[in-house]
């Protein structure tokens, strides 16, 4: 025995995966969610690209200061691309095509716009419906910008290719890349405004993919030829009508055209 | 005004990939960089497209001579300002005007490596049979094949000098990559069907000299590849 007993040594503290869970992340705040230096069109402009957050960090203070600027650069943007869209068929696709781009994608914004909110929450994303609603227009018009930014290249496609198949799903990756950077905003917002990971936000993101490529077939034609400026009578399912397209371009007559006859495979 | 490109110094320092001097096009006024990057890809394209046509004659060396600089502008016009773009909604830091000095640093360096090589493929043109000659479609494939690889040589070697660059460049080197490889994908795809439009280049025996093919807009690149794939496979 000793007269100075060391204190027997605590067994080491097994962590508990419950307690861990259930704790609240202290996520830091992005460096982004910051007020505009400056306002006006082109700083906007400019913020949607650089440091897209500081224009929802307005809107969040203010939800009435932007609308009116980025419902503009959302109407210029889509018009323009769909445009471009236009000039596969040219004719009367050349102001339907803009009509239907800036239509489908406000409408797929309106009727997604409920469940951002509800799924933001979801995701502990700490924000009013008002703001919620700025966070679309933001999502929508970084979409749109970048949507111009690549309208050169699908004229490039547009005026060459003679496939439906090919520029379709040419214009569709296009939307989708730009929907992703999109897409990384809205999550980027959620967590400056408390949100967690982003889970349910990822949900939504493919719910909104799901329902503009949805828009495609509901509004169809956009990039091809009809005597109809909607046909909403005939339902379809997108995936369903992209089969149909392939089917119809690959049994075409002009597909049989070889190759070396049009001196195409071997000239370069 | 136009001393820097007459001395010619910054030519060897582009080829080691000394970074002071993109800093330094970046700080100053842009005219220091496009007055050495425009001529470098007008006089080295345009030198190398010339051999790359000689073996046709000399009305195809000088079509292919003009096409092959213009090659490069379009795809820098066409992708221009997505590449600015992307390099901002990427974080990199790096700027419209930034992206296209870049750019046009990583073409003017591949420029400058084709120009080098162009005296060998000079020689190699002025070997060739005649297109009417029996062995003029084995020399097709040969020319073909050689382009094909000296080409894509200068590419790798301007794109890797050009990729260190970005990354030390931009806000961090994840950030410089991921712009990099956005700005080399839209590139290379916008880039296929602009010379495919610009055709043709090595002109195929049989076929008529000329600058551009008559129906220069009808297809694209993909659609040929894709109708080949089919051939190929039967579907």
């Amino acid at each position: 025995m000793t007269n100075n007993p060391t204190p027997p040594e605590r067994p080491p503290q097994i962590p508990n995966p419950i307690a861990q869970r259930t704790q609240p992340k202290i996520t830091e705040p992005d460096p982004d969610f910051e007020a505009m230096k400056e306002k006006g069109g082109s700083n906007i402009l400019n913020s949607l690209l650089k440091k897209p957050l500081s224009v929802v960090y307005e809107l969040n203070k203010s939800p009435s200061s932007m609308l009116g600027t980025l419902c503009l650069i959302n109407l210029v943007c889509l018009g323009v691309f769909g445009f471009v869209l236009g000039l596969f068929s040219a004719g009367d696709q050349l102001w339907a095509a803009p009509v239907k781009v800036i239509g489908g994608v406000f409408f797929s914004g309106m009727i997604c716009l409920p469940s951002l909110y509800i799924f933001g929450a979801l995701g502990g994303m700490d924000a009013k419906f008002p703001s919620v609603a700025g966070l679309m227009l933001t999502f929508l018009a970084i979409t749109s910008l970048l949507l111009v930014g690549f309208a050169p290249v699908v004229w490039l496609f547009s005026t060459s290719s003679n496939s439906l198949v090919f520029f379709g799903f040419l214009s569709l990756a296009i939307w989708m890349v730009c929907l992703l950077f999109g897409m990384r905003v809205i999550s980027r917002a959620s967590r400056s405004m408390g949100g967690g990971n982003g889970g349910h936000l990822a949900i939504w993101a493919i719910i909104f993919a799901t329902v503009t490529l949805q828009m495609t077939t509901s509004l169809r034609p956009i990039i091809g030829k009809s005597d109809k400026f909607l046909n909403l009578k005939e339902k379809r399912f997108f995936l369903g009508y992209w089969f149909e397209v392939i089917e119809d371009e690959s049994t075409s007559p002009h597909r049989d055209i070889p190759d070396e006859e049009s001196g195409r495979s071997t000239d370069y | 005004m136009c001393t820097q490109f007459i001395d010619f110094k910054w030519l060897p320092e582009l080829c080691r990939g000394n970074s002071n001097l993109l800093q330094g096009w970046l700080v100053d006024h842009p005219r220091k960089s496009l007055l050495a990057c425009i001529p470098a890809v007008i006089l080295g394209c345009g030198a190398y497209g010339f051999t790359m046509g000689l073996w046709q004659g000399w009305e195809m060396a000088s079509y292919v001579g003009i096409k092959l600089p213009l090659v490069i502008f379009t795809v820098l016009l066409v992708n221009g300002m997505i590449n600015g773009m992307l390099a901002m909604v990427l974080g990199s830091g790096i700027g419209f005007r930034e992206s296209v000095q870049f750019l046009l640093a990583g073409f003017g360096l591949m420029a400058i490596i084709l120009g080098a090589l162009s005296p060998i493929t000079f020689m190699m043109a002025l070997h060739a049979p005649n297109p009417d000659d029996p062995g003029a479609q084995q020399w097709h494939s040969v020319t073909l094949l050689t382009h094909t690889f000296m080409i894509a040589y200068a590419g790798i070697i301007s794109h890797r000098s050009l990729l260190g660059h970005v990354k030390r460049f931009a806000t961090t080197a994840a950030h410089g990559t991921r712009t990099f490889f956005a700005w080399l994908a839209g590139n290379l795809f916008v880039g296929a069907q602009i010379s495919w439009i610009m055709r043709p280049f090595f002109g195929s025996p049989g076929l008529k000299v000329q600058l551009l093919r008559d129906d220069p807009m009808n297809g694209s690149f993909y659609e040929t590849v894709f109708r080949a794939l089919g051939h190929l496979t039967g579907f």
